[in-house]
């Protein structure tokens, strides 16, 4: 767990999230809040309903009822100006990485803050590879997506996201894709990211990263949030029996 | 006598070189038309690729009723009506004008699809990843989606190119002179249709195989990145 103290300030609000595909209802009313630099791991069965509410929250899905607030500031999904103002604060991973391939590995870095923060080559530049240093990959500057291993390419996708100095990031199963030998490097730099004060909300079925990382965690069941307590409490000390077998069947 | 034609009381003769220097100057014609077809057809494709990605259900239903339309037609038919029938509603067109309108409706709603396809092709992941690196529409479409649809855009577009310079011939049906008109022309006033077919065969072929050839080159260039 992270030694910094937990600010009181509220980053994500989410209120009665509703969100159906056609007539199938995912998300069956999700309030959730996330304060600064916490630190949340939302676990459950696929199709529960994880990733959507993830993706709801940064406007790649649009929901039918409910409120989002990200920063104090209204999701509106529908308006491409607050959209990109939004999306400059909260940042994602993938679980298939998304590198752009036709382009390298720095201008993969640099490509979004050139476009979306005017910044200057040099500054562009540097952020770049202070970033690949930072998730151990400095020497990738110049190498193409392809030519990287699952795990650098992820790692690779942390920088890209962090380029745009997102005070927050969502993180969709990052490890699920990745063979077994190669998910450790990827989460010592998410478990960096949580120490350095990164307000951090990840889908995973990493139970012990869950475990050791976060502050809070949160058992989500056919679209509504189950149970959820410290990471102790709901491993330890699961209290509904869908959480209960749900942690056997790990 | 199976050489020459009469022309009142002098025998005309007509050397392979005549044959050829008229079958070139009628190839311009078929180069002229295939490049208003490419540019015009270019052009139209990409105002429906753009009207079908950023218009709601209406835009998409009618962009594809008119390449449903357009690909479900012949192209002879779409001539008769371009000239016969423009004429017959009142609207003065040359075969020219009738032959350009036309290749360029036919060869937009071909180009328009393969461009479609292509950009669908890219995966959503490129998408999602440029929209929450909070690019806009324009800037993901120019930086991130284009170039890969490009790409797969190459083979299908110059494949469909080559298809576009030899139905320029169909042309000749509605008496716009090009290459295939020309050579029937020849044909009859010459009694050497093996002779003069032939050429024109050898003359497509030289219009057509160096489009091949560079698309293949263009290919290899954007592969090595």
């Amino acid at each position: 767990m992270s030694d910094k103290p937990l600010t009181s300030e509220i980053v994500i609000e989410a209120k009665g999230l509703k969100k159906f595909f056609g007539s199938k209802s995912v998300l069956k009313g999700i309030d959730l809040t996330v304060f600064q630099s916490e630190v949340v791991a939302i676990i459950g069965r696929s199709g529960s309903g994880k990733s959507t509410l993830l993706r709801c929250l940064n406007g790649l899905e649009a929901f039918q009822e409910g409120s989002v607030r990200i920063n104090g500031a209204e999701l509106k999904t529908n308006n491409a100006q607050t959209l990109r103002a939004l999306r400059q604060q909260i940042g994602m991973i993938f679980q298939s990485f998304n590198l752009f391939p036709h382009l390298s590995v720095g201008e993969n870095l640099m490509l979004a803050p050139h476009l979306v923060h005017k910044k200057t080559k040099n500054e562009l530049s540097t952020q770049a590879i202070n970033l690949l240093k930072r998730v151990g990959l400095e020497e990738k500057f110049h190498a193409f997506p392809d030519e990287l291993s699952g795990g650098q390419q992820q790692r690779v996708a942390i920088a890209r996201a962090l380029a745009m100095g997102p005070s927050i990031l969502l993180c969709d199963e990052i490890t699920s894709a990745l063979d077994p030998e190669l998910v450790s490097e990827v989460l010592q730099v998410v478990e960096s990211l949580a120490q350095e004060g990164m307000t951090l909300l990840m889908v995973t079925h990493e139970m012990n990263f869950a475990k050791k990382v976060s502050h809070r965690v949160i058992f989500m069941h056919e679209g509504r949030v189950h149970e959820e307590g410290s990471s102790i409490d709901l491993f330890t000390n699961p209290k509904t029996t869908e959480l209960k077998q749900f942690l056997s069947s790990i | 006598m199976d050489n020459a034609i009469y022309s009142g009381r002098d025998v005309v003769e007509f050397s392979i070189w005549d044959v050829l220097r008229n079958l070139l100057l009628a190839a311009r014609w078929t180069v002229a038309l295939s490049l208003i077809t490419f540019a015009a057809g270019g052009l139209v494709a990409i105002i429906l690729v753009l009207i079908r990605n950023r218009t709601d259900r209406w835009g998409k239903h009618v962009v594809v009723l008119y390449v449903q339309l357009f690909q479900g037609t012949p192209l002879l038919m779409q001539l008769f009506l371009a000239y016969f029938g423009l004429s017959a509603l009142g609207f003065q067109i040359s075969a020219w004008g009738a032959a350009s309108l036309a290749l360029t409706l036919y060869c937009s709603a071909f180009l328009s699809e393969i461009w479609h396809g292509c950009i669908q092709a890219v995966s959503k992941g490129q998408w999602e990843a440029s929209a929450c690196l909070a690019l806009n529409w324009a800037e993901q479409m120019r930086y991130i989606i284009l170039p890969q649809a490009i790409k797969l855009a190459i083979p299908p577009t110059v494949g469909f190119m080559v298809q576009a310079v030899k139905a320029t011939a169909l042309a000749s049906v509605i008496g716009f002179i090009e290459l295939t008109k020309a050579g029937t022309m020849i044909a009859n006033a010459t009694f050497k249709p093996f002779m003069v077919f032939s050429i024109i065969g050898v003359l497509y072929f030289c219009l057509c195989y160096p489009i091949s050839r560079y698309a293949r080159s263009l290919e290899r260039k954007m592969n090595v990145r």
